[in-house]
């Protein structure tokens, strides 16, 4: 037979009990609604988790603390205690696998003045040559330091935003342009000597990075570490005696190693090798992880929903196409008599049940794009309070791919379920068919 | 001598036994007997004798249990199911007692349907399906379904669908049981006139003496064994004698005598 054929056969024998197959139909929408809504919250739900990873640094970074957190064996935090990090260190973890870039971490607060302005930000000392593999983001003006030209300042966009007056009656606020405006950085963190002069770097070489959504750049403030140590020295100069030893004995041990692993699956690896060698590290994942179990396992939950409901609109389909044999047992052995190909009686009812689970399919997807434009309209609220993602991103989200999959998914479930009644049709034999009534 | 026709159906010892239990059941015992080209075979039976059951083994519904049944040189219970539907499709027509219309299909539809097997186009299909209809005198009855005709004019679609195709052989299994006499005339001159046309081979199976006056050929059974052939030379259309010489046919072939008329033949080892 001809496909034409074979399809308009298809067509004028589901017309031929339009509630049955009307029935069948809704039963194959609403397997299909489920699964789409289902896996579109799903996705949802991962997307905000991953939009939160993404605020919250680089999945690939491990930390190794000055204080290091200290758990029992159930993993709860009982104490911290203080690790020596030093070059040693960063050597030793440099030689772990895995390991993409190591950089030893110095950090302390400077205070910033524009003529009567001023703010606080922390600074960053970090090997310039690790930079780039720690991700930093790109830059709106400047260049980021290297071993050549190491004495540029690196700023976040918003460590320029908000410079306060405190001289005047009412806090004013006012954000600063580096490259028009005078900017003076200071420490205060020790006293300086009566007699000599104030610590005082003026920002003449600096850097802008763009605005991004992960936090650390957008505060902070980098520099080269080997540039600090220039200016750190410089500044211990101006420091009391007592103050200028603790001052350099400050910088001795570094505050903090950062690492990076080249790929996200080898950071749990990694993170162990380095509690192995004695350093308590941790990394985002680690904290992440469990998260990241808990929306899976929403999501297998959420699927698993929508595939009972799927696998009762395939059960569905068969009983029909079960139904409809009976009923056409006759007329199977009739064509069989006139020389229909058993092949042609198999397609004709594969068909059949594969229109019904496409037609199911494509409305069921329809309706899913109306639900999950409501759910995201009105269910955000309650639902993400269940859910727990803090964040306002939609909570259903349907990918381009889940309509074709979920149609290409609704004819498989018909064809499947077609499958062993359209065997069976095939299976009837012509001189028993002719004779049923009908 | 006259030229033989060929001979378009061979039975040699064709048996089917169903087994119940232990019990072994002949429904055709050992039959051998064949049909030539354009013939009009009629095989004549009571009811249980293995008539349709032979006519069935013949059109590869049923699967003989031995012998061989050869159709236009194909060995038919050794085929298998796609080609035997590809056979049928090219050389066989059928015409049912109970009709067998698609219910849900037109007259036409009906019709064009075993053009629909063979792939043929929908506009060349429709247009023999009409021819066909036209034929058989339904010509206004085109988009009629089965169940809005009476059961003369559902036979006509039977035949017209069975003729369609122009098939070589048309196996009709009691085509006027379901009709009344009137009726019943009608749709048999019908068949023999569309088999004369295209020199087509029917083998027909009815318990009705009265029909296989129409016969060239008629095949007596009984118990599923064959009885008697006789083979008819005049030909069925004087009507007025047909019931009178069929009787007396009957009359001699019952005493035994072979007359020039009639033959007897015994059965090939």
């Amino acid at each position: 037979m001809r496909i034409s054929d074979l399809l308009k056969l298809a067509f004028r024998n589901l017309m031929r009990r339009k509630a049955r197959t009307a029935l069948t139909i809704i039963g194959v929408v609403i397997g299909t609604i489920s699964i789409v809504v289902m896996v579109s919250i799903g996705i949802g739900v991962n997307q905000s988790f991953d939009e939160m990873i993404m605020q919250s640094g680089s999945m690939t970074m491990i930390r190794v603390q000055k204080y290091g957190a200290v758990y029992d064996e159930e993993g709860n935090y009982v104490d911290s205690k203080e690790q020596v990090l030093d070059d040693s260190t960063v050597e030793l973890i440099r030689g772990i696998p895995h390991v993409k870039a190591v950089s030893p971490v110095i950090s302390q607060y400077a205070s910033l003045y524009s003529g009567k302005y001023e703010s606080g930000v922390t600074l960053y000392a970090m090997d310039c040559e690790s930079f780039e593999a720690f991700e930093f983001p790109p830059l709106q003006y400047g260049s980021y330091p290297t071993k050549e030209h190491p004495a540029t300042i690196v700023l976040s966009p918003e460590s320029m935003e908000y410079f306060y007056c405190f001289s005047g009656n009412n806090y004013q606020e006012k954000s600063i342009d580096p490259l028009t405006e005078e900017v003076i950085l200071q420490f205060h963190n020790y006293q300086t000597h009566q007699r000599k002069k104030e610590f005082k770097l003026e920002f003449t070489d600096v850097a802008m990075m763009e605005q991004t959504d992960n936090w650390e750049y957008s505060y902070n403030i980098y520099m080269d570490i080997d540039y600090f140590r220039q200016i750190w020295k410089q500044y211990s100069n101006t420091l009391t005696l007592e103050d200028r030893k603790r001052a350099i004995s400050a910088i001795e041990n570094y505050e903090e190693i950062k690492i990076n692993v080249d790929n996200i699956d080898n950071v749990e690896q990694v993170r162990e090798e380095i509690e192995a060698l004695g350093y308590a590290a941790y990394s985002e994942m680690q904290y992440l992880e469990p998260l990241k179990e808990t929306s899976n396992m929403l999501q297998m939950v959420l699927g698993a929903i929508g595939s009972i409901a799927m696998m009762v609109s395939a059960i569905n389909i068969a009983n029909t196409m079960v139904m409809s044999i009976y009923e056409r047992t006759k007329e199977i052995g009739v064509m069989k008599v006139l020389g229909c190909l058993v092949r042609d009686i198999k397609r004709q009812f594969l068909l059949e049940a594969g229109l019904i689970g496409l037609l199911g399919g494509i409305i069921g997807i329809l309706i899913s794009y109306v639900l999950s434009f409501l759910i995201n309209k009105y269910g955000a609220g309650i639902m993400g309070s269940l859910v727990g993602t803090g964040t306002a991103g939609e909570l259903s989200v349907i990918p381009f791919w889940l309509p074709f999959a979920a149609a290409a998914f609704g004819m498989l479930v018909g064809l499947l379920s077609g499958y062993f009644p359209a065997r069976r049709a095939t299976r009837i034999r012509a001189i028993e068919a002719m004779r049923t009534e009908g | 001598m006259e030229k033989e026709p060929e001979k378009i159906i061979e039975l040699v010892n064709v048996s089917k036994i169903y087994r119940m239990g232990n019990e072994k059941i002949y429904a055709v015992n050992d039959v051998s007997f064949d049909i030539k080209k354009g013939e009009f075979c009629c095989l004549l039976g009571t009811s249980g004798s293995g008539k349709s059951t032979l006519l069935n083994l013949m059109a590869g519904i049923e699967k003989a249990t031995s012998g061989k049944i050869m159709i236009k040189g194909k060995n038919i219970p050794k085929m298998n199911e796609n080609s035997l539907a590809r056979f049928r499709q090219r050389h066989l027509g059928f015409v049912f007692q109970a009709y067998n219309l698609i219910n849900s299909m037109t007259a036409l539809e009906n019709v064009e349907f075993p053009l629909v097997f063979k792939r043929v186009l929908p506009k060349k299909r429709r247009k023999l399906a009409k021819e066909m209809l036209v034929k058989v005198g339904l010509g206004s009855r085109l988009l009629h379904k089965p169940k809005e005709m009476s059961g003369g004019q559902q036979q006509r679609v039977g035949i017209a669908r069975a003729f369609v195709a122009k098939p070589e052989i048309v196996f009709a299994d009691e085509p006027t049981g379901n009709l009344d006499t009137k009726t019943t005339i009608e749709v048999m001159e019908l068949i023999k006139q569309m088999a004369r046309d295209n020199n087509q081979t029917i083998v027909m199976v009815t318990h009705d003496r009265s029909l296989a006056a129409y016969a060239d050929k008629v095949i007596h059974i009984l118990d599923g064994k064959i009885q008697s052939i006789e083979v008819n030379e005049q030909s069925a259309e004087e009507d007025a004698q047909m019931h009178l010489k069929e009787v007396s046919r009957r009359l001699i072939s019952d005493r035994g005598v072979d007359a020039g008329m009639t033959v007897t033949e015994e059965q090939k080892e």
